[in-house]
């Protein structure tokens, strides 16, 4: 019977010289500040040898074009490839020094996929598309020399309009554990993005964020009160630039009602940095 | 507000290199044939994509079109 032996949420541009050029050395400061906590939870995180980590986060228009946007998408097949871009700006440029592939955990991938279809998920899947910033960032992060296990990335349509609601995101991560808990694998999931940020994800509001609603996101987690956090808005997610805890939603439910334990939180005028790990153990 | 036409072309320029150089090059001629008001096609021809957002531009690729992105 298998079980999550590891639930961690971060931030997921994880790039010094890129907070150093909009925030100045603070940017730089905090930003190698919330990588080494990440880089700590990757430690924990290996030293269970888990045999797969599914990564919750969003596509930022580069996996999928407007020929389709999924609500909710499962990554099958043996391996992912990173996202390409020619002259690469901002965060895209992260990517570049990254490994290319990735190998998958088939298994447990189709089993979230099928299993949630019987269920009631009419969940998304690609065999091609890539990952970007979201994904790689932590991982790489978490892992830094030591080999990543195979993957499960799950898109969660946080930006293209009508997005699913908190409540549906919790309840795909309560469908993940039951299907853990049904298989013979030692998973650990990660969640990735936020916290606020790009506020109605408006080009003036670049430099905002909403740190008041940010303490009251990790008030809850730290409570385990999971209940109001289902009731999170797309409205007040929009407008607080908080689009990316949906990401943040599915590993709740699947670790609830466990706690979490802030590891890092940095407050800089781009984004809040935040680091967060659970109890499930 | 075309939105489907303003952010298929987003991202477009974004993944499309050659398409992108030609952008550069004429932008008016290169999206002459595209479903876009009269604003829209101001704001790509005058290249000012935070009016671009501000008219229904996703974020993410406004600010992340090599050699166009919005500050």
């Amino acid at each position: 019977m298998g079980k999550i032996v590891f639930a961690g949420a971060m931030s997921h541009v994880l790039d010094p010289e890129y907070y150093q050029r909009v925030c100045g050395d603070v940017g730089r400061q905090k930003t190698e500040e919330a990588i080494a906590a990440i880089a700590g939870m990757g430690e924990r995180f290996s030293a269970t040898k888990a045999d797969a980590l599914v990564v919750v986060a969003d596509d930022h228009l580069n996996a999928f074009s407007f020929n389709c946007v999924p609500a909710m998408c499962v990554r099958i097949g043996r391996e992912v490839q990173r996202m390409t871009q020619d002259h690469a700006e901002a965060f895209d440029a992260v990517l570049e020094h990254m490994p290319l592939k990735y190998p998958l955990h088939e298994g447990l991938a189709n089993a979230i996929l099928e299993q949630g279809m019987a269920a009631g998920f009419d969940l998304a899947l690609s065999w091609e598309a890539p990952v970007d910033h979201a994904f790689l960032a932590p991982v790489n992060t978490m892992h830094g020399t030591r080999p990543i296990p195979p993957l499960v990335p799950i898109w969660v349509n946080c930006f293209v309009a009508p997005q699913p609601s908190a409540r549906r995101c919790f309840a795909l991560g309560q469908h993940i554990a039951r299907v853990v808990a049904k298989s013979p694998w030692n998973v650990g999931i990660i969640a990735t993005g936020g916290l606020s940020h790009f506020p109605e994800l408006s080009v003036p509001r670049i430099g905002e964020t909403d740190t008041v609603f940010d303490q009251k996101l990790i008030h809850w987690m730290e409570r385990g009160e999971h209940e109001p956090l289902q009731e999170l808005s797309a409205d007040e997610l929009h407008k607080s630039g908080g689009h990316e805890f949906l990401n943040w939603m599915v590993l709740l439910g699947a670790v609830s009602p466990a706690r979490a334990d802030v590891r890092y939180f940095g407050e800089l005028r781009r984004i809040n940095l935040a680091a967060v790990e659970w109890k499930v153990a | 507000m075309s939105r489907y036409a303003v952010n298929s072309l987003l991202y477009r320029l974004k993944k499309d290199p050659q398409f992108r150089a030609l952008f550069i090059k004429d932008p008016g001629a290169s999206i002459g044939d595209l479903d876009l008001t009269d604003a829209e096609r101001a704001a790509f021809v005058a290249r000012d994509l935070r009016k671009v957002n501000e008219l229904g531009g996703y974020l993410h690729l406004v600010i992340s079109i090599p050699s166009l992105a919005a500050r």
